[in-house]
């Protein structure tokens, strides 16, 4: 096991005007035995990062190391990764068991030994019955499964996850979700797991690196990038519904700061510490972002009112969209909220759910 | 409303039964069509030489002949035809199979780096040109190698010129298909790109390769104009013997169709014992895992 450290990591396909800058610039650290997961929208470049990491694509500039040591230009069966792979990429015309065994007769491992870790490794991931099996044969769960065995078979410095759960049903999904976190907790393995499901990604990893545009945009633990997103992207990104965004003008006036939405008559009032940001850089246009979540009925000091435009029901909850002026946004209510399209309503929530960022580089003021 | 209904349904049974009679009539012309030319072969090589020749043709035998198959190989060198004929088909397609496998692969792996569709399109369409409209330019070429016309070898590069476009074409339809993840995992697992490529990725074609190694093989074993004008006295394939079974004027239609039988007893041997690689092969798309 090792830690792995990307360092201004670049690609760019092709040359000249047809070129495409698909990773720019990238630093990420993963330490020794983290479960780190890449978050992305398709065509970011997390999985041009991926494959750099693992030597399947050539670096155009930058270093990537494992524990210190520069495996920048190595060939992927030099630099002792293991990957599971989107497609599961089984070799169809061996067996499960000759698939899990597979890397360990590449490196010269004499049969006993492989015969006793197949098996150990059948075990953990409940696939004992199906070892004589062909991989064409079997459920696209069970594919998986040996997918990750042969990964998890031999003591690789890191592993990559490539999207292993896109082509599984929910349940399933949730169900592998689970053995992944146990069998991280178990094994203690540097893991890297690439997504583009948000939902998957904060449920498994210790830490999270959010992707778009081919650039790094935050790397951090849930709460970070829930409460507190260095960007407009992430706080976009992150979390379902996504958040509310209103352009406002910075006004104050005997102390108090407050935020003007143009084309409504919308006020919101962010809290202390981050009105006196706000009055220190001295912006007067911000955006201005506040989750669903954080707006609901019950009663607090601060408020927005708003007319209801649609109220969808969702078994556990509601979510109201609704209207002043210009600006439309959500709000998720409790389900037995019965009032209809057009009537007034009262949305709360505190002044330190209140998120501003600057409107012309959208980076996160406070 | 359910009588309606009823009698509907028999006219469509009735309109079935009328087109699966149909279908059965073509059925059977369509045999009788494909196979009265073996049947007529078959006979004839059973009869006289006087008998072949009546002009109101008999499509049974008066007189069985069976002594025809043993009077073909009367001239000793005609057995050595079709030993030359195998040693030429089966070097040509082994060589064939070899580089279009070659060029398959990197059209179909590494199609900028390899001169892209275009390129490979080129290549198909060797395959499409009247041989004929290159006989002599190509006889003038070979003349002036080492080994000369009337030899295996000139024959062997011959063949190339319309096996290889197949192989490539075909090799390169398989190898797409045959997924790259499952050669990166093989990388991954520790395997260089060589080994890889022969145990993991070849495996998964070898059923599309045996195809393509039974359609080159037959063209080459039944080849006859290249090999009438280029071979002839050092080299001979079955082909060119074959016309050669007169009397003065006249045609030994029956030590003729004697030695074709003969000679299609490798293909159709082949193709049986194969069969089920050729119709796994030929029904593309069948390695995807």
């Amino acid at each position: 096991m090792a830690n792995v450290s990307l360092q201004k990591v670049n690609k760019i396909y092709g040359s000249g005007p047809g070129s495409v800058h698909a990773v720019q610039d990238l630093d990420l650290d993963i330490a020794d035995g983290e479960f780190v997961a890449l978050l992305g929208p398709s065509g970011c470049g997390k999985t041009s990062t991926l494959r750099m990491i693992v030597g399947l694509e050539t670096i155009t500039s930058g270093h990537i190391f494992f524990d210190e040591r520069d495996m920048s230009r190595l060939e992927p069966q030099e630099r002792n990764v293991a990957m599971a792979f989107e497609t599961y990429a089984l070799y169809p015309n061996f067996t499960v068991e000759e698939n899990l065994a597979f890397p360990l007769e590449v490196r010269g491992v004499d049969s006993d030994v492989r015969r006793k870790k197949t098996e150990e490794i059948a075990e953990i991931l409940q696939i004992t019955d199906i070892l004589n099996a062909f991989p064409p044969e079997l459920s696209g769960g069970q594919q998986q499964r040996i997918s990750l065995g042969r990964a998890l078979i031999r003591d690789p410095s890191v592993f990559i996850l490539d999207e292993v759960m896109s082509h599984l049903d929910a349940h399933l999904k949730f169900r592998m979700l689970f053995d992944l976190k146990r069998l991280h907790r178990e094994l203690k393995r540097t893991m890297v797991y690439v997504t583009h499901d948000q939902v998957e990604a904060l449920a498994l990893a210790d830490r999270v690196a959010v992707m778009s545009n081919a650039k790094m945009q935050q790397v951090g633990d849930r709460n970070t990038l829930y409460n507190r997103p260095a960007n407009v992207f992430v706080a976009d990104f992150i979390g379902e519904p996504p958040t509310n965004f209103f352009t406002a003008c910075v006004a104050t006036e005997d102390n108090e700061t407050r935020l003007l939405v143009d084309d409504s008559d919308l006020v919101l009032v962010p809290d202390q510490s981050t009105a006196g940001k706000l009055r220190q850089s001295g912006h007067d246009k911000v955006t201005a972002g506040i989750r669903p979540q954080n707006l609901g009925l019950s009663e607090t000091p601060y408020s927005l009112k708003a007319e209801i435009d649609i109220n969808e029901y969702l078994g556990e909850r509601s979510m109201l969209t609704v209207q002043n002026g210009a600006a439309t946004f959500q709000s998720l209510a409790p389900p037995d909220m019965r009032a209809g399209p057009g009537e007034a309503i009262q949305l709360y929530y505190e002044p330190s759910s209140v998120m501003v960022f600057d409107f012309e580089t959208e980076k996160l003021i406070a | 409303m359910t009588t309606d209904t009823g009698s509907t349904t028999d006219g469509v049974k009735d309109m079935w039964r009328h087109v699966r009679f149909l279908f059965l009539a073509f059925l059977v012309l369509w045999v009788v069509f494909t196979v009265f030319p073996l049947y007529f072969m078959v006979i004839t090589a059973f009869k006289t030489a006087a008998e072949t020749n009546l002009t109101v043709p008999t499509f049974w035998p008066q007189d069985w002949r069976p002594g025809n198959f043993a009077g073909v190989f009367a001239e000793k060198t005609n057995f050595n035809a079709l030993l030359d004929s195998f040693i030429i088909a089966t070097a040509n397609t082994a060589l064939s199979l070899f580089l279009g496998s070659l060029a398959g692969y990197a059209f179909a792996r590494f199609p900028r780096q390899a001169g892209g569709e275009n390129l490979a399109f080129w290549i198909l369409s060797n395959r499409m040109f009247p041989p004929v409209a290159i006989l002599v330019p190509m006889f003038f070429l070979f003349d002036n190698t080492p080994w000369g016309t009337d030899s295996h070898l000139s024959l062997i590069f011959l063949y190339l010129v319309f096996n290889l476009p197949l192989a490539t074409w075909l090799m390169m339809v398989f190898f797409r298909d045959a997924p790259l993840e499952i050669e990166e995992a093989a990388y991954l697992d520790g395997w260089r790109p060589l080994r890889a490529f022969v145990k993991v990725t070849l495996p998964l074609v070898l059923p599309g390769m045996v195809s393509v190694a039974m359609l080159c093989w037959i063209f080459a074993w039944n080849e006859y104009l290249f090999a009438n004008l280029f071979v002839g006295s050092a080299v001979k394939t079955y082909t060119i013997v074959i016309p050669t079974f007169t009397h003065g004027s006249q045609t030994l239609w029956n030590l003729q169709m004697a030695f074709s039988l003969i000679a299609m007893i490798p293909p159709v041997t082949l193709f049986i014992l194969l069969r089920r690689y050729m119709v796994r092969g030929l029904s593309l798309g069948v390695v995807k895992g």
